[in-house]
Protein backbone atom coordinates (compact mmCIF):
# COMPACT_ATOMS: atom_id res chain seq x y z
CA UNK A 1 0.00 0.00 0.00
CA UNK A 2 2.74 2.35 0.96
CA UNK A 3 4.32 1.57 -2.29
CA UNK A 4 1.08 2.51 -4.24
CA UNK A 5 0.96 5.63 -2.70
CA UNK A 6 4.55 6.60 -3.13
CA UNK A 7 4.26 5.82 -6.95
CA UNK A 8 1.09 6.18 -7.58
CA UNK A 9 1.15 5.55 -11.64
CA UNK A 10 3.02 2.74 -11.39
CA UNK A 11 0.19 0.11 -11.82
CA UNK A 12 -0.44 2.53 -15.09
CA UNK A 13 3.42 1.90 -16.48
CA UNK A 14 3.18 -1.99 -15.19
CA UNK A 15 -0.72 -2.56 -17.22
CA UNK A 16 1.24 -1.08 -20.45
CA UNK A 17 3.85 -3.06 -20.56
CA UNK A 18 1.61 -6.44 -19.76
CA UNK A 19 -0.69 -5.38 -22.62
CA UNK A 20 1.91 -4.22 -24.96
CA UNK A 21 4.02 -7.73 -24.14
CA UNK A 22 0.44 -9.22 -25.21
CA UNK A 23 -0.11 -7.95 -27.79
CA UNK A 24 3.10 -8.76 -29.32
CA UNK A 25 2.86 -12.31 -27.93
CA UNK A 26 -0.48 -12.54 -30.07
CA UNK A 27 1.40 -11.24 -33.18
CA UNK A 28 4.05 -13.46 -33.12
CA UNK A 29 1.30 -16.22 -32.32
CA UNK A 30 0.81 -17.10 -35.99
CA UNK A 31 4.35 -17.90 -36.85
CA UNK A 32 4.38 -21.09 -34.44
CA UNK A 33 2.04 -22.64 -36.66
CA UNK A 34 -0.34 -23.74 -34.01
CA UNK A 35 -3.69 -26.05 -34.90
CA UNK A 36 -6.11 -23.28 -35.95
CA UNK A 37 -8.65 -23.90 -33.22
CA UNK A 38 -5.82 -23.32 -30.69
CA UNK A 39 -4.82 -19.85 -32.04
CA UNK A 40 -8.14 -18.83 -31.95
CA UNK A 41 -8.81 -19.85 -28.86
CA UNK A 42 -5.24 -18.26 -27.69
CA UNK A 43 -6.21 -14.55 -29.17
CA UNK A 44 -9.68 -15.18 -28.03
CA UNK A 45 -8.15 -15.78 -24.19
CA UNK A 46 -5.75 -12.59 -24.53
CA UNK A 47 -8.29 -10.42 -25.94
CA UNK A 48 -10.11 -11.43 -22.56
CA UNK A 49 -7.40 -10.53 -20.46
CA UNK A 50 -6.76 -7.31 -22.41
CA UNK A 51 -10.11 -6.22 -22.12
CA UNK A 52 -10.16 -7.05 -18.20
CA UNK A 53 -6.90 -5.57 -17.44
CA UNK A 54 -7.99 -1.92 -19.39
CA UNK A 55 -11.28 -2.67 -17.73
CA UNK A 56 -9.84 -2.91 -14.00
CA UNK A 57 -6.81 -1.11 -13.77
CA UNK A 58 -7.32 1.71 -16.14
CA UNK A 59 -11.03 2.48 -15.87
CA UNK A 60 -10.82 1.36 -12.08
CA UNK A 61 -13.38 -1.64 -11.89
CA UNK A 62 -11.17 -3.44 -9.61
CA UNK A 63 -11.64 -0.99 -6.84
CA UNK A 64 -15.08 0.04 -7.35
CA UNK A 65 -17.91 -1.54 -5.46
CA UNK A 66 -18.11 -5.05 -6.71
CA UNK A 67 -21.76 -4.85 -7.67
CA UNK A 68 -21.20 -2.28 -10.18
CA UNK A 69 -18.27 -4.20 -11.63
CA UNK A 70 -20.56 -7.21 -12.08
CA UNK A 71 -23.58 -4.81 -13.42
CA UNK A 72 -21.27 -3.83 -16.33
CA UNK A 73 -19.49 -7.39 -16.69
CA UNK A 74 -22.61 -9.45 -16.85
CA UNK A 75 -24.95 -6.80 -18.71
CA UNK A 76 -22.30 -6.92 -21.57
CA UNK A 77 -21.13 -10.76 -21.63
CA UNK A 78 -24.60 -12.00 -21.15
CA UNK A 79 -26.52 -10.04 -23.71
CA UNK A 80 -23.55 -10.33 -26.03
CA UNK A 81 -23.47 -14.61 -25.38
CA UNK A 82 -27.50 -14.66 -25.84
CA UNK A 83 -27.09 -12.38 -29.16
CA UNK A 84 -24.77 -14.30 -30.59
CA UNK A 85 -26.36 -17.92 -29.42
CA UNK A 86 -28.83 -16.66 -31.53
CA UNK A 87 -27.19 -15.24 -34.30
CA UNK A 88 -24.65 -18.82 -34.58
CA UNK A 89 -27.74 -20.89 -35.42
CA UNK A 90 -28.80 -18.60 -38.48
CA UNK A 91 -25.32 -18.82 -39.50
CA UNK A 92 -25.28 -22.67 -39.14
CA UNK A 93 -28.48 -22.48 -41.16
CA UNK A 94 -27.04 -20.57 -43.76
CA UNK A 95 -23.99 -22.46 -44.21
CA UNK A 96 -25.30 -25.23 -44.16
CA UNK A 97 -27.54 -24.04 -47.44
CA UNK A 98 -24.84 -22.06 -49.00
CA UNK A 99 -22.66 -24.49 -51.65
CA UNK A 100 -18.65 -24.12 -50.51
CA UNK B 1 -35.75 -3.23 8.13
CA UNK B 2 -35.67 -6.58 7.33
CA UNK B 3 -32.49 -9.28 6.78
CA UNK B 4 -33.19 -8.82 3.05
CA UNK B 5 -33.54 -5.08 2.79
CA UNK B 6 -30.57 -4.71 5.09
CA UNK B 7 -28.49 -6.78 2.34
CA UNK B 8 -29.88 -5.18 -0.49
CA UNK B 9 -28.70 -1.75 1.00
CA UNK B 10 -25.12 -3.07 1.32
CA UNK B 11 -25.32 -3.94 -2.04
CA UNK B 12 -26.62 -1.13 -3.62
CA UNK B 13 -23.87 1.36 -1.82
CA UNK B 14 -27.23 3.11 -0.34
CA UNK B 15 -29.13 6.79 -1.17
CA UNK B 16 -28.36 8.87 -3.97
CA UNK B 17 -25.02 7.40 -4.80
CA UNK B 18 -25.65 3.93 -5.94
CA UNK B 19 -22.78 1.31 -5.72
CA UNK B 20 -20.86 4.09 -3.27
CA UNK B 21 -19.73 5.99 -6.89
CA UNK B 22 -21.55 9.68 -8.02
CA UNK B 23 -24.58 9.65 -10.41
CA UNK B 24 -21.98 11.27 -13.07
CA UNK B 25 -19.89 7.87 -12.90
CA UNK B 26 -23.01 5.29 -12.16
CA UNK B 27 -24.79 7.35 -15.65
CA UNK B 28 -21.59 7.18 -17.48
CA UNK B 29 -20.72 2.99 -16.73
CA UNK B 30 -24.58 2.42 -17.71
CA UNK B 31 -23.70 4.63 -20.93
CA UNK B 32 -20.50 2.72 -21.57
CA UNK B 33 -22.65 -0.93 -20.99
CA UNK B 34 -25.12 0.30 -24.02
CA UNK B 35 -22.10 1.55 -26.06
CA UNK B 36 -20.51 -1.70 -25.40
CA UNK B 37 -23.46 -3.41 -26.70
CA UNK B 38 -24.14 -1.61 -29.54
CA UNK B 39 -20.19 -2.81 -30.49
CA UNK B 40 -20.86 -6.10 -29.69
CA UNK B 41 -24.13 -6.46 -32.19
CA UNK B 42 -21.84 -4.92 -35.11
CA UNK B 43 -19.11 -7.61 -33.93
CA UNK B 44 -21.45 -10.68 -34.07
CA UNK B 45 -23.14 -9.32 -37.60
CA UNK B 46 -19.47 -9.13 -38.78
CA UNK B 47 -19.33 -13.14 -37.43
CA UNK B 48 -22.40 -13.74 -38.79
CA UNK B 49 -21.58 -12.36 -42.41
CA UNK B 50 -17.68 -14.23 -42.28
CA UNK B 51 -18.68 -17.18 -41.48
CA UNK B 52 -22.25 -17.23 -43.95
CA UNK B 53 -19.97 -16.46 -46.27
CA UNK B 54 -19.80 -18.15 -49.91
CA UNK B 55 -16.53 -16.39 -50.87
CA UNK B 56 -13.79 -17.57 -49.06
CA UNK B 57 -12.66 -15.05 -46.14
CA UNK B 58 -9.54 -13.31 -47.98
CA UNK B 59 -6.20 -12.95 -46.55
CA UNK B 60 -6.18 -10.38 -43.83
CA UNK B 61 -2.10 -10.00 -44.20
CA UNK B 62 -2.76 -9.60 -48.01
CA UNK B 63 -5.16 -6.88 -47.40
CA UNK B 64 -3.17 -4.70 -44.24
CA UNK B 65 -0.36 -3.98 -42.88
CA UNK B 66 -0.70 -5.90 -39.59
CA UNK B 67 2.65 -4.11 -38.16
CA UNK B 68 1.10 -0.51 -38.91
CA UNK B 69 -2.15 -1.90 -37.31
CA UNK B 70 0.33 -2.84 -34.12
CA UNK B 71 1.36 0.70 -34.06
CA UNK B 72 -2.03 1.78 -34.11
CA UNK B 73 -2.68 0.22 -30.90
CA UNK B 74 0.71 0.79 -29.58
CA UNK B 75 -0.55 4.48 -29.98
CA UNK B 76 -3.88 3.76 -28.18
CA UNK B 77 -2.63 1.82 -25.45
CA UNK B 78 0.02 4.47 -24.83
CA UNK B 79 -2.51 7.30 -24.71
CA UNK B 80 -4.51 5.53 -22.26
CA UNK B 81 -1.89 5.28 -20.19
CA UNK B 82 -1.52 9.33 -19.92
CA UNK B 83 -5.26 9.40 -19.66
CA UNK B 84 -4.93 6.89 -16.19
CA UNK B 85 -2.45 9.01 -15.09
CA UNK B 86 -4.14 12.43 -15.82
CA UNK B 87 -7.30 11.05 -13.82
CA UNK B 88 -5.32 9.87 -10.72
CA UNK B 89 -3.30 13.44 -10.86
CA UNK B 90 -6.53 15.12 -11.00
CA UNK B 91 -8.02 13.43 -7.76
CA UNK B 92 -4.67 14.13 -5.94
CA UNK B 93 -5.45 17.88 -7.02
CA UNK B 94 -2.30 17.84 -9.29
CA UNK B 95 -4.11 20.24 -12.38
CA UNK B 96 -0.80 21.02 -13.87
CA UNK B 97 -0.04 17.12 -13.92
CA UNK B 98 -3.26 16.30 -15.01
CA UNK B 99 -3.66 19.12 -18.02
CA UNK B 100 -0.57 17.59 -19.35
CA UNK B 101 -1.25 14.53 -19.55
CA UNK B 102 -4.74 15.09 -21.21
CA UNK B 103 -2.71 17.02 -23.84
CA UNK B 104 -0.34 13.73 -24.11
CA UNK B 105 -3.95 11.85 -24.41
CA UNK B 106 -5.27 14.05 -27.54
CA UNK B 107 -1.60 14.02 -29.11
CA UNK B 108 -1.67 9.94 -28.78
CA UNK B 109 -5.78 9.80 -30.30
CA UNK B 110 -4.98 12.15 -33.24
CA UNK B 111 -2.00 10.48 -34.38
CA UNK B 112 -4.39 7.26 -34.29
CA UNK B 113 -6.36 9.34 -36.09
CA UNK B 114 -4.20 10.06 -38.67
CA UNK B 115 -3.06 6.66 -38.66
CA UNK B 116 -6.29 5.50 -39.52
CA UNK B 117 -6.92 7.72 -41.97
CA UNK B 118 -4.23 6.79 -43.66
CA UNK B 119 -5.44 3.28 -43.62
CA UNK B 120 -8.78 4.40 -45.26
CA UNK B 121 -7.19 5.93 -48.30
CA UNK B 122 -4.46 3.33 -48.82
CA UNK B 123 -7.78 0.76 -49.27
CA UNK B 124 -10.36 3.49 -51.31
CA UNK B 125 -7.22 3.91 -53.66
CA UNK B 126 -7.32 0.28 -53.63
CA UNK B 127 -10.33 0.43 -54.98
CA UNK B 128 -12.45 -0.46 -51.48
CA UNK B 129 -15.89 0.72 -51.25
CA UNK B 130 -19.13 0.76 -48.73
CA UNK B 131 -20.38 -1.85 -51.17
CA UNK B 132 -17.56 -3.87 -52.28
CA UNK B 133 -14.71 -3.73 -53.98
CA UNK B 134 -14.33 -1.59 -57.30
CA UNK B 135 -14.58 -4.56 -60.30
CA UNK B 136 -11.16 -4.40 -61.76
CA UNK B 137 -9.61 -3.01 -59.05
CA UNK B 138 -6.63 -4.64 -57.06
CA UNK B 139 -8.69 -5.45 -54.31
CA UNK B 140 -11.03 -7.38 -56.88
CA UNK B 141 -8.20 -9.14 -58.17
CA UNK B 142 -7.23 -10.16 -54.37
CA UNK B 143 -10.97 -11.53 -54.74
CA UNK B 144 -12.18 -9.49 -51.77
CA UNK B 145 -15.98 -9.85 -51.15
CA UNK B 146 -18.25 -7.04 -50.39
CA UNK B 147 -19.09 -8.03 -46.93
CA UNK B 148 -15.44 -7.62 -46.31
CA UNK B 149 -15.16 -4.18 -47.13
CA UNK B 150 -18.39 -3.39 -45.48
CA UNK B 151 -17.13 -5.14 -42.58
CA UNK B 152 -14.32 -2.83 -42.27
CA UNK B 153 -15.70 0.66 -43.09
CA UNK B 154 -18.44 0.21 -40.67
CA UNK B 155 -16.35 -1.22 -37.63
CA UNK B 156 -13.62 0.66 -38.01
CA UNK B 157 -15.78 3.62 -38.88
CA UNK B 158 -18.03 3.57 -35.78
CA UNK B 159 -14.62 3.20 -33.55
CA UNK B 160 -13.26 5.90 -35.37
CA UNK B 161 -16.01 8.43 -34.85
CA UNK B 162 -15.76 7.45 -31.22
CA UNK B 163 -12.17 8.42 -30.98
CA UNK B 164 -13.30 11.79 -32.89
CA UNK B 165 -15.95 12.29 -30.42
CA UNK B 166 -13.14 11.62 -27.60
CA UNK B 167 -10.73 14.00 -28.64
CA UNK B 168 -13.47 16.44 -29.00
CA UNK B 169 -14.28 15.59 -25.69
CA UNK B 170 -10.38 15.64 -24.01
CA UNK B 171 -10.28 19.17 -26.06
CA UNK B 172 -12.87 20.71 -24.26
CA UNK B 173 -11.59 18.80 -20.66
CA UNK B 174 -8.67 19.89 -21.42
CA UNK B 175 -9.70 24.03 -21.93
CA UNK B 176 -11.78 23.86 -18.99
CA UNK B 177 -8.73 22.58 -17.07
CA UNK B 178 -6.91 25.06 -18.19
CA UNK B 179 -9.45 27.77 -17.10
CA UNK B 180 -9.60 25.66 -13.29
CA UNK B 181 -13.32 24.96 -14.22
CA UNK B 182 -13.21 21.42 -14.65
CA UNK B 183 -13.81 19.05 -11.44
CA UNK B 184 -11.57 16.30 -11.16
CA UNK B 185 -14.84 14.19 -11.48
CA UNK B 186 -14.84 15.97 -15.03
CA UNK B 187 -11.53 14.12 -16.01
CA UNK B 188 -12.67 10.51 -14.64
CA UNK B 189 -15.43 10.59 -16.96
CA UNK B 190 -13.62 11.81 -19.86
CA UNK B 191 -10.83 9.30 -18.73
CA UNK B 192 -13.61 6.38 -18.26
CA UNK B 193 -14.70 7.27 -21.90
CA UNK B 194 -11.35 6.91 -24.02
CA UNK B 195 -10.37 4.00 -22.10
CA UNK B 196 -13.57 2.02 -23.13
CA UNK B 197 -12.73 3.87 -27.19
CA UNK B 198 -9.66 1.77 -25.97
CA UNK B 199 -11.23 -1.10 -24.88
CA UNK B 200 -13.35 -1.60 -27.94
CA UNK B 201 -9.86 -1.51 -30.19
CA UNK B 202 -8.81 -4.72 -28.26
CA UNK B 203 -11.89 -6.53 -29.96
CA UNK B 204 -11.80 -5.34 -33.30
CA UNK B 205 -7.95 -5.88 -33.72
CA UNK B 206 -8.17 -9.12 -32.64
CA UNK B 207 -11.79 -9.83 -34.48
CA UNK B 208 -11.44 -8.10 -37.64
CA UNK B 209 -7.29 -8.30 -38.03
CA UNK B 210 -5.97 -11.35 -36.42
CA UNK B 211 -8.26 -13.94 -36.75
Amino acid sequence: MSTDSAHPYRIYWVTWAILLVITVGMLAAEKFHMPKWFLVGFLLTFMAVKAVMIAGNFMHLRFERRNLAVMVGAGIVVTSLILYAYVSQETARIMHLTPR
Amino acid sequence: MHAAETALESHWGGGTAPFGASWQKTMMWIFIVTDALLFSSLLTGYGFLRHASAVPWPDRTEVFSISFIALMTFILITSSVFMAIAVTAAQKGDLKLALRNVIFTIIGGAAFLGCQVYEWTKLIHEGARLTGAVPGSELATMGVPPIFTQAFFVLTGFHGSHVLSGLVILTVTAIRTSMKKTPPQGIEMAGLYWHFVDLVWVFIFTLFYLL
